[in-house]
């Protein structure tokens, strides 16, 4: 019989189509809901649910047999800012990120200036070059590091050959192995923001400065570091934030003097598994952070950030 | 910059464990990898998985960017949020956010969830690199299309696609990178029994001390990094 | 009387081969299997029960010589189904079905009072256990199986203190010498690490105060506190296993906080189905402090739904003979309390497999902290990182 259900069927389900896709085209609103659709739900539960749910611990609105309650509370984070040992913690993490981070300005700046400046021509190559280390995962940087400065690593030995020490130096596992460890890892993201805003130096100021009489270190001091002043900004910031958060390198290469935030975090989680203050204490930990990128936005302008 | 991964290159071939003196040349530690079944598992688990993270991301992506260069709508700034926000947040956080979701609904915990998770963030990223690209799209090369006859889907494949081929490739390889490369997400959302390179190499490194091993693992993880890098730089043209 | 000294006489006279003449299967010589072969047969006669024809084994990798178990169902006709769990999680999840298919399991001690409590282990008849007589003392009664009627004690381990026995002296015995600046922990300054895990460096520290390892009274916690801060500066590091092993292997560390099987596992080489005497670094030494340790307890308990209770029983009772913990502790490196006497002595000896008799009774096992408990001793951690 013409019209059975088998062959209704298909012309059925091409005809609505059709039908839908009309509509599609006809409305931007459908068009984009449906572009963004997908990623959209994807993005909010794999990205957004997560984080609000650790909000929602952090407020005390779920119970232990994961059920949500009305019953708001900032107990949680008034607990973890009354830990002294947190707060301590957090003052040294930020006192390295600082240091990590000054001392990848003083390292940057000279070289992104003389590759601007002094090397013309092969400035991208150069650029390249320094880049490729970056391509390297890492963790795999850190490990190379650390055969580096181990106690019975390279450079203790080039030393030893070259007499300059007689016994081999403690590098390794020490503070200051955290904050080579850091400052070797970040500079990227200083030498990158530094360069740009160096090449962006309006070269015609510099001359008009020394046309009127300026020498080299007050045109530098007066004209050139003020004008790179955001590269350097937006350099620090993109070093101090991760820096802070670290918990790979204090693990790797530290001692029992480098306990950061990242280790915390990661103790009061996976040790204690208390998730309640975990997640106060990782809320006030990415409040800190975005604070410091809000600052940063506006140290730089509301411009778009460059990854 | 480049001494301590040459060095640890150097001597991944050194046959004695030091780092100090060099004894001639041994492929003795690539042989004891060659061997090894736990570290070829875990580098067959990160390609994996960082493949379906790129195709996923890629994607996705592509969805999210055309909507965000193509048109205008209220709510766009809330969308900027979602693709920047998650580059911005420390990994740490975001991954044990992420943990404490699985427990809280019970999902198991193993190779999806590792590429849920990386995924999470590389959309973001594979969005920047194909927007980038977009916004310079001339959408009169569609017009043309159109006008010619072509429908949505025949000027998507054929005229499209085409000229965003670059783009995708650099985006893919991008995520990829990410996925491949990552440690700390991935240390916390796996499972029993799963591990990538990464977490190989970490359990390996945090033993303290150096290990030719771990040398000859790592120098092998950095050619396949530095393949990827340049393949991506050979295919944007750009100095990434 | 005469077939146990026959026996005592080949086994240690094949042990002793072992360690003379290098690695060998023990199942090797057809005069050890004979000899096996008649003992087993001689467990069979006197059980005098019908066994059932299969039975189903959950346990962890490497912890039984396979040969033995083998053999064992072999003599017996049953069909042995021996599966391996790798975490925790597993067993909890077989467990918690209430079918989990098996007759017998591995289960940790703290989970035994929860899941009899549930109803989700068997009791075990203990009048079909009687080679329970061989287990000491100290193994018995312990408070989460007060009357011993759901477990039967599979093997243990301990933390306690790794070290270097060439370069260290005088010798580590207890904790204060790590503990106390004008003992071995000044001595060999830098050269000491403490665990990095809360529950374990505290616990070591209110040993060494005398107070319970499981505490979270205040007043506790700040003088364990006191004491690791004054621990700090000597110390090169909280290690992981990984990290503690490598380091004593290497010298990096002289002194360390250490489980007893790792250090086990790391000295001797282990196969699961042959005896292997090979020692590694002999130089490093475990010892179980004197003021007390933190232990574990590995148990074999009968899930619910058990289908082959009779066989089960009896896999139970094979384990606890003596002479079959011996070679399971010849082969594995972990301890069986049962059957020491027949262990070789310098293995018997080695406090990174046995604990001292003397220091049994001063083992404590971890409590089941509640997260909050845990938030304590995590501050008290935090504060002693910040320092």
């Amino acid at each position: 019989m013409a019209g059975s259900p088998s062959r209704l069927a298909p012309s059925l389900f091409f005809s609505s189509l059709e039908k839908f896709t009309r509509k599609v085209r006809s409305s931007k609103r459908l068009k984009v809901a449906l572009l963004l659709g997908p990623p959209v739900a994807y993005l909010m539960v794999w990205f957004v649910a997560p984080f609000v749910l650790t909000l929602m611990y952090s407020f005390d609105l779920v119970t232990p047999n994961r059920q949500f309650v009305f019953s708001p509370s900032l107990q949680y984070y008034l607990r973890v800012m009354g830990w002294e040992g947190v707060f301590k913690i957090f003052v040294r993490s930020v006192g390295y990120g600082l240091l990590t981070s000054v001392v990848c300005a003083l390292l940057a700046y000279p070289a992104a200036y003389y590759v601007s400046f002094k090397c013309r021509r092969y400035k991208d190559a150069l650029l390249l070059v320094f880049i490729i280390p970056f391509w390297v995962s890492f963790l795999l940087r850190t490990y190379a590091l650390m055969g580096v400065l181990a106690e019975e690593g390279f450079l203790n030995s080039v030393l030893l050959w070259l007499g300059v020490i007689e016994k081999p130096i403690k590098i390794l596992y020490t503070q200051n192995a955290v904050i080579i460890g850091m400052v070797y890892n970040y500079l990227l993201f200083m030498v990158l923001p530094l360069y740009g805003s160096i090449e962006k130096l309006d070269k015609s100021l510099l001359e008009a400065a020394s046309t009127l009489g300026a020498n080299p270190v007050s045109t530098f001091i007066k004209v050139t570091l003020p004008l790179t002043m955001p590269g350097v900004a937006a350099g620090f910031l993109l070093v101090f934030i991760p820096a802070v958060g670290e918990f790979i390198i204090p693990s790797l290469m530290g001692s029992t003097e480098t306990y950061m935030m990242g280790n915390v975090i990661w103790d009061v989680f996976l040790y204690t598994r208390h998730w309640w203050l975990g997640s106060a204490l990782s809320v006030l930990f990415i409040i800190f952070v975005l604070s410091m990128t809000m600052i940063y936005l506006k140290a730089v302008g509301a411009e778009e950030l460059v990854i | 910059m480049y001494v301590p991964i040459a060095l640890m290159v150097v001597f991944s071939f050194n046959p004695i464990r030091s780092l100090a003196k060099f004894a001639g040349f041994s492929l003795r530690w690539y042989q004891a990898l060659m061997g090894n079944r736990i570290v070829w598992e875990a580098f067959f688990n990160s390609l994996w998985v960082a493949a379906v993270v790129t195709l996923v991301s890629i994607v996705l992506g592509l969805l999210m960017a055309n909507a965000v260069v193509r048109f205008r709508f209220s709510g766009k700034p809330l969308v900027d949020m979602l693709i920047y926000v998650p580059v911005i947040i420390p990994e740490i956080t975001e991954s044990l956010s992420l943990l404490m979701m699985y427990v809280f609904i019970n999902f198991p915990l193993g190779a999806w969830s590792v590429i849920i998770g990386h995924a999470a963030f590389s959309i973001s990223y594979g969005v920047v690199v194909l927007r980038a690209r977009l916004a310079g799209f001339d959408t009169s090369v569609e017009e043309a299309a159109k006008t010619l006859g072509a429908n949505e889907l025949q000027t998507f494949l054929k005229v499209t696609m085409p000229i965003m081929m670059p783009g995708i490739l650099a985006a893919s390889l991008l995520a990829f990178t990410i996925s491949y490369d990552d440690f700390i997400k991935t240390m916390f959302t796996t499972g029993p029994g799963f591990k990538t390179l990464p977490l190989i190499i970490w359990f390996s490194a945090s033993k303290g001390g150096v290990s030719p091993e771990l040398n000859s693992l790592s120098t092998f993880a950095i050619s396949i990094s530095l393949l990827f890098a340049f393949a991506r730089m050979k295919i944007s043209g750009i100095k990434w | 009387m005469s077939t146990r000294r026959e026996y005592l006489k080949v086994g240690v006279a094949g042990a002793l081969g072992l360690v003379v003449g290098g690695a060998a299967g023990y199942f090797g010589t057809s005069a050890e299997r004979e000899a096996l072969k008649s003992e087993l047969e001689s467990l069979k006669r006197e059980a005098g029960i019908k066994l059932e024809d299969e039975i189903a084994i959950y346990n962890w990798t490497y912890y039984i010589n396979r040969n033995l178990v083998d053999a064992w169902a072999e003599e017996n006709g049953i069909k042995l189904i021996y599966d391996y769990l790798e975490s925790n999680s597993e067993i909890y999840a077989k467990l918690d079905t209430g079918a989990s298919g098996y007759d017998v399991m591995s289960c940790p001690a703290p989970d035994i009072p929860t899941y009899a409590e549930r109803g989700l282990i068997e009791e075990v008849d203990m009048n079909k256990i009687p080679n329970f007589k061989h287990v000491p003392s100290a193994f018995k009664g312990f408070s989460w199986d007060p009357g011993d009627k759901y477990h039967v004690i599979w093997s243990y381990g301990t933390t306690g203190i790794g070290w270097n026995g060439e370069k260290v002296e005088p010798e580590i015995t207890r904790w204060a010498d790590v503990f106390e600046p004008e003992r071995q922990l000044g001595k060999y300054s830098k050269k000491v690490s403490m665990m990095t895990d809360p529950t374990e460096t505290l616990g070591a520290a209110l040993f060494y105060l005398g107070r319970d390892p499981n505490s979270v009274k205040d007043e506790d916690l700040e003088e364990a506190k006191e004491v690791l801060i004054r621990q700090k500066p000597h110390l090169a590091k909280y290690a992981s296993t990984e990290e503690f092993m490598e380091g004593l292997k290497t010298e990096r560390f002289l002194i360390s906080h250490a489980w007893n099987g790792d250090v086990a596992g790391t000295k001797y080489a282990s196969d699961e189905r042959s005896v292997i005497m090979e020692v590694y670094f002999p130089q490093i030494r475990y010892t179980v402090p004197e003021e007390g340790a933190y232990a574990w307890y590995d148990n074999l308990v009968i899930p619910k739904g058990a289908k082959h209770r009779e066989a089960a029983h009896a896999f139970m009772n094979f384990t606890l003979d003596p002479r079959v913990a011996a070679i399971n502790a010849m082969t594995i490196k972990y301890p069986y309390p049962t059957g020491t006497q027949y262990v070789p002595v310098e293995l018997a000896k080695d406090p990174s497999i046995f604990t001292p008799e003397e220091l049994l009774r001063k083992l404590v096992t971890y409590a089941s902290f509640t997260p909050e408990e845990r938030v304590k001793r995590e501050e008290v951690w935090l504060e002693v990182q910040a320092a």
